[in-house]
């Protein structure tokens, strides 16, 4: 890739669309993520937040547009106009190991440890000697304050632990960029504040994140910017200030966000 | 009881036992192979496959295990397929417990959450690796119970050999009486044989049950 | 290798005679099942010791041998014991017999899944337990466990080609006396398999039909 200037845009989403049949789930996205920068998706449910996250790592093949990371198309062998040709199986999951995700339910292979999950991409994608991954899924257990669990099934874990497991699943990876969709939405309330204390230090340290959230306090605090989706569209997509200041110019996300005031929430 | 018959038709009797066993063991294990076979060419396979595969579990499921030996047997010959009894019992076997095998794999398959094979694809880890380190091992957790009991229902099939003259127990069985005119005393000990394959198939299920579920229990 | 669908249409006729045995045997198995099943599981989940024991014991049993010994026995120890059945009569009662093993546990799973409160309320309005069984118990658990059932039928249209090792002339016994006479076993017994096949399609049809009405009534 050369020369990285910090203008470059590490994700760069050109006129996304995406349909199930003929359900129009995304449509006409554009949007950029720069590098280090916590860009929080919200908006009602229904309104595509997932499908764009998924569409990232080509999880969920887009129909129109572009999706780049690091310049480099994500998914389809060229641009340009469908009928396209997707990657060969091999060069999509080279893709895929730059870009880390975590899910709502977690998703930990449950007949494997907590130290296995992270550890099995480490030396079965990576290719690292058992030793040297070994050594970095505890790190990474380390890094999400889980060390004392390594040996344990997830069924032995609490929910915020199965999570930060998955986060450090994602991390051990080194990835680009974290996607992460309502990570704390399959959480106890108590148990929501470990977790996102790890997002946090996360993106104190630089990680690039894109983050689906109903947490609006963490979208408020911790995102530098915050898009706004409804019915498949970008609505706005500007600093948290600004969409969570008094009066946001736009009557959608207001109403949108009235529910939150009503509980003080924001 | 008579002890001399015994003694008489022992060994006669624990080989057929052991015929018994082996066809039991080579079929039904051939029938599990064959099953998961046609369960990931079912999954992962085209279309107009998927169609052929579900025609085949659904004509070998409704017709009799005794016709479709008689196919292979007597009508094998027929395009060229010429095979002693014990051949004949053990290839129809396989291809009899094949369509069960299928459908308990594919219940299998289904029973895995999604999620899970999103997030091993999103560390790159290839289909294949899935398949045997993500898919298989839970896959043994809701299958283990309708495969110990695919197993034992198989035992029982096995007496169906002795129509084509497999040299089976119960072909054994009945030599013995129809020698020696007793009836009870032979059909005790098939009992018994019977009964101690089911017992040690369903010990060996629990087992295996208890192992492949280690990871589930609550510390 | 020549498929001659001439020996087939031939002997067609014959063989159609005799898939009606299959069904009486089947059929008839499915109602000595149905009655004793329901016996057997009220004895197996009963709170005497003994007869739950004993049901116990005859489930195991009857599940646990060959259905094709159960018949041999049958067909040979009537006779001994003084009762002169005729031989499809005791494979009748042989696979009636061997399937009311599975029809109680059928229906055991069956009840685990009705709500507990409903015993509980008829026994609060004073229901005497026999009508409690009658009239709201067993109804429910048939129609609970009709695909079950459904299934336990086609079986036993398949396990009925057994009764031809004791001589009855139904369809596996009819075919294998056509294929003697006209050494065509395959076309003979590829046609029984596609009686075999069509009389479960059939069945296993009207089993969807019946669990249909079943559910709307
Ligand atoms: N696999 C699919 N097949 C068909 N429709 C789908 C599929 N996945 C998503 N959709 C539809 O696409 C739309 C967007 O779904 P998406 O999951 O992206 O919403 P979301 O914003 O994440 O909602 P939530 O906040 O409830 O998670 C929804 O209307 C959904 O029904
Ligand atoms: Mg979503």
């Amino acid at each position: 890739m050369g020369d990285i200037t910090t203008e470059q845009p590490i994700i760069e989403i050109r006129n996304l669309s995406k349909h199930f049949d003929d359900f129009e789930a995304l449509r006409d996205i554009t949007l950029d993520v720069h590098r280090s920068e916590v860009l929080c998706l919200i908006g009602p449910s229904g309104s595509g937040k997932s499908t764009l996250l998924r569409c990232i790592n080509f999880l969920e093949a887009y129909d129109g547009g572009e999706v780049r990371l690091e310049g480099e198309l994500i998914g389809w062998k060229s641009a340009g106009a469908p009928p396209r040709k997707p990657l060969s199986g091999e060069a999509l999951r080279r893709q895929r190991q730059h870009i880390g995700m975590v899910f709502q339910q977690f998703n930990l292979w449950p007949h494997l440890t907590a130290l296995e999950n992270v550890a099995e991409a480490l030396i079965h994608v990576k290719g690292l000697p058992k030793a040297e991954a070994m050594t970095k899924a505890r790190a990474a257990l380390a890094k999400v304050n889980l060390s004392d669990k390594e040996a344990n099934f997830p069924a032995n874990l609490s929910g915020g632990q199965q999570q930060r497991v998955a986060i450090a699943r994602a991390i051990a990876m080194e990835p680009s960029v974290m996607l992460f969709d309502e990570p704390t939405s399959a959480l106890d309330p108590e148990l929501v504040g470990e977790v996102l204390g790890v997002m946090k230090q996360m993106a104190a340290e630089g990680m690039t994140m894109v983050v689906v959230t109903h947490e609006m306090g963490f979208a408020a605090h911790v995102a530098d910017r915050v898009a706004f989706l409804e019915g498949g569209r970008l609505v706005t997509c500007a600093p948290p200030a600004d969409i969570f200041g008094r009066e946001p110019d736009d009557p959608r996300v207001n109403a949108f966000l009235k529910t939150y005031r009503e509980r003080n929430v924001v | 009881m008579e002890l001399d018959l015994f003694v008489r038709y022992g060994p006669a009797l624990l080989s057929g036992f052991g015929v018994t066993i082996l066809c039991w063991i080579v079929g039904s294990l051939g029938g599990l192979v064959l099953g998961f076979a046609l369960a990931c060419l079912y999954r992962f396979g085209p279309r107009p496959l998927r169609w052929l595969i579900q025609a085949y579990v659904e004509v070998i499921r409704g017709t009799p295990f005794m016709i479709q030996l008689f196919i292979l047997y007597f009508g094998g010959p027929h395009f060229g397929l010429l095979l002693t009894p014990v051949q004949a019992g053990i290839a129809s076997f396989i291809i009899y417990g094949s369509p069960y095998f299928a459908e308990i794999f594919r219940s299998g398959f289904n029973a895995i959450p999604k999620g899970q094979i999103e997030a091993a694809r999103c560390v790159g880890l290839s289909e294949g690796r899935i398949l045997f380190r993500i898919i298989l091992p839970q896959m043994l957790v809701p299958t283990t119970a309708p495969l110990t009991n695919f197993f034992i229902i198989l035992t029982k099939e096995t007496a169906i050999l002795s129509v084509v003259t497999v040299p089976e127990l119960l072909y054994e069985t009945q030599t013995m009486a129809s020698e020696t005119f007793t009836f009870v005393e032979p059909f005790l000990v098939l009992s018994l044989f019977y009964w101690l394959m089911v017992i040690g198939t369903s010990w060996l299920g629990d087992k295996v049950e208890r192992r492949v579920t280690r990871h589930l229990r609550r510390a | 290798m020549n498929f001659s669908f001439d020996v087939i249409w031939h002997n067609l006729p014959y063989m159609l005679a005799a898939a009606r045995w299959t069904l009486l045997i089947s059929v008839g198995g499915m109602a000595i099942s149905l009655v004793w099943g329901v016996f057997l599981c009220a004895a197996r989940i009963s709170r005497g010791p003994f007869l739950s024991r004993i049901a116990a014991l005859y489930i195991s049993f009857f599940r646990g041998v060959p259905l094709l010994v159960q018949l041999l026995i049958f067909y040979y120890m009537l006779p001994h014991v003084g009762l002169d059945l005729p031989a499809v009569a005791a494979a009748i009662l042989a696979v009636g017999m061997c399937s009311a093993a599975y029809t109680a546990e059928i229906l055991r799973g069956a009840l685990q899944t009705i709500p507990r409160g409903q015993t509980e309320a008829a026994l609060a309005l004073g229901i005497p337990t026999l009508s409690l069984w009658r009239r709201i118990l067993v109804p429910q658990a048939i129609r609970i466990g009709l695909p079950s059932l459904t299934n336990e039928l086609i079986l036993l249209v398949k396990v009925s080609s057994l009764a031809s090792v004791v001589g009855i002339g139904e369809l596996t016994r009819i075919s294998q006396n056509i294929t003697g006479e006209t050494y065509r076993p395959l076309e003979i017994y590829v046609a029984a398999a596609a009686i075999y096949f069509l009389i479960n399609v059939i069945l296993s049809a009207l089993g969807r039909l019946a669990e249909n009405r079943l559910l709307v009534g």
